[in-house]
């Protein structure tokens, strides 16, 4: 019988798991496999596993709540073993290096920030600090046939613009990381220009908010900063 | 201020984070094991379509020459006062033109959205169709944004 894996954690991690749905249909709890010394947490695999917000949330959920109790490593979602043999299998081949990882995440969570800034805002900063910029934005108001200086506006702003939010997140980070035991940097996309995880320590986590809080401050209403967490260490593992 | 944290919130049953937000760290980061084999995302794909937008081409060039044309700068740089008290003397890099009450409410707004998000249908597929359909005002002035 195929098996889904959500994580891997020590063998004496308590995996309250009782009250939490499977993927998949059948909806009973996970349980566990055990290797020589340390445990999957697996369900029966459902035969035709989709995507679906249901099957995220509830693998989410599961990690989520073995992160209360215990270091995790967290799986990507969707992986399905052969048989409760091969999981087994697969611990004990790499033991000594989950178990060193479960080791390094221990008492640590991850915060997952995303920033992202005003639009007009950005525009607003450089049309006042770059006399190139105004100049060209006041041609092309002007004068709304004059493509070259069209042109050579979008192409200033795209540059500053690019600049800007480069420099920006490096600040951010260079704020943040102090308070992280390790960072790891995310795919910005959208309307975001930065998304970077920071590992925490749980006895430095208000610390690192605060961190946050404070940059949001200092940056004010133009910047957006969302803060994720505490979740699994799934930039981590 | 969009700072949003679930230190203490432990929904049972449920993600304790926006989905959206870390369905990329579900999907893309965690163990990976080689033996095992990874079920179908098919359906989530289109998340990999929305990359990062591409700044050095002509359409946005075009698109930011017309965004400073529109801008009015005046009005920007009224406002400022009534934030004084909160970002301080740092006024350079942004906070003009913009008032608390506006983004609290953003802020309320999309965290009921994330609520529902969380309760929400289940037959949805995971993906970037379940934001669209969250409606909330900072979202949608952002995705008005991109569409631009």
């Amino acid at each position: 019988m195929p098996v889904y894996v959500y994580a891997i954690t020590d063998a004496d991690h308590p995996h309250r798991l009782d009250d939490l749905k499977s993927v998949g249909e059948s909806s009973g709890p996970p349980t566990t496999v055990a290797g020589r010394s340390l445990k999957a947490v697996v369900s029966d695999a459902p035969a035709d596993l989709r995507p679906k917000r249901r099957e995220v949330l509830a693998h989410q959920a599961v990690l989520d709540r073995l992160l209360e109790d215990g270091a995790v490593l967290p799986m990507r979602f969707g992986f399905v073993a052969p048989s409760h043999d091969e999981v087994a299998g697969a611990l004990d081949q790499n033991a000594d290096a989950y178990a060193a990882t479960l080791e390094r995440l221990d008492g640590r969570v991850e915060y997952h920030l995303r920033c992202g800034r005003d639009q007009d805002d950005v525009l607003r900063e450089i049309l006042t600090e770059s006399p190139e910029a105004r100049r060209l934005n006041e041609a092309t108001r002007q004068d709304p046939s004059a493509h070259g200086d069209r042109m050579a506006l979008g192409e200033l702003i795209s540059q500053e613009v690019v600049r800007r939010n480069d420099a920006a997140a490096r600040e951010i980070v260079d704020a943040l990381a102090p308070a992280a035991a390790e960072v790891a940097a995310g795919e910005a996309r959208g309307e975001h220009f930065l998304a970077v995880s920071f590992l925490v320590d749980r006895t430095r986590a208000a610390e690192f908010a605060g961190l946050v809080k404070a940059e949001q401050e200092r940056r004010g209403a133009g910047y957006v900063l969302t803060l994720h967490g505490p979740l699994p260490p799934y930039s981590f593992v | 201020m969009t700072v949003m944290q679930q230190q203490q919130a432990r929904p049972s049953g449920g993600g304790s984070s926006s989905l959206y937000d870390v369905l990329e760290l579900i999907l893309d980061k965690g163990l990976v094991i080689d033996a095992f084999v990874r079920v179908s995302l098919v359906g989530i794909e289109i998340l990999k379509i929305d990359v990062r937008v591409v700044v050095a081409s002509v359409d946005t060039y075009l698109r930011f020459a017309e965004a400073c044309n529109r801008l009015d700068l005046e009005s920007g740089r009224k406002a400022p006062t009534q934030l004084t008290d909160i970002v301080g003397d740092s006024m350079e890099s942004g906070a003009k033109g913009k008032s608390k009450g506006a983004l609290t409410g953003a802020v309320e707004a999309f965290s009921e959205s994330l609520q529902r998000g969380r309760d929400g249908d289940d037959e949805e597929p995971a993906e970037r169709k379940s934001r669209s359909s969250s409606s909330s005002t900072a979202r949608r002035s952002t995705r008005r944004k991109e569409g631009e």
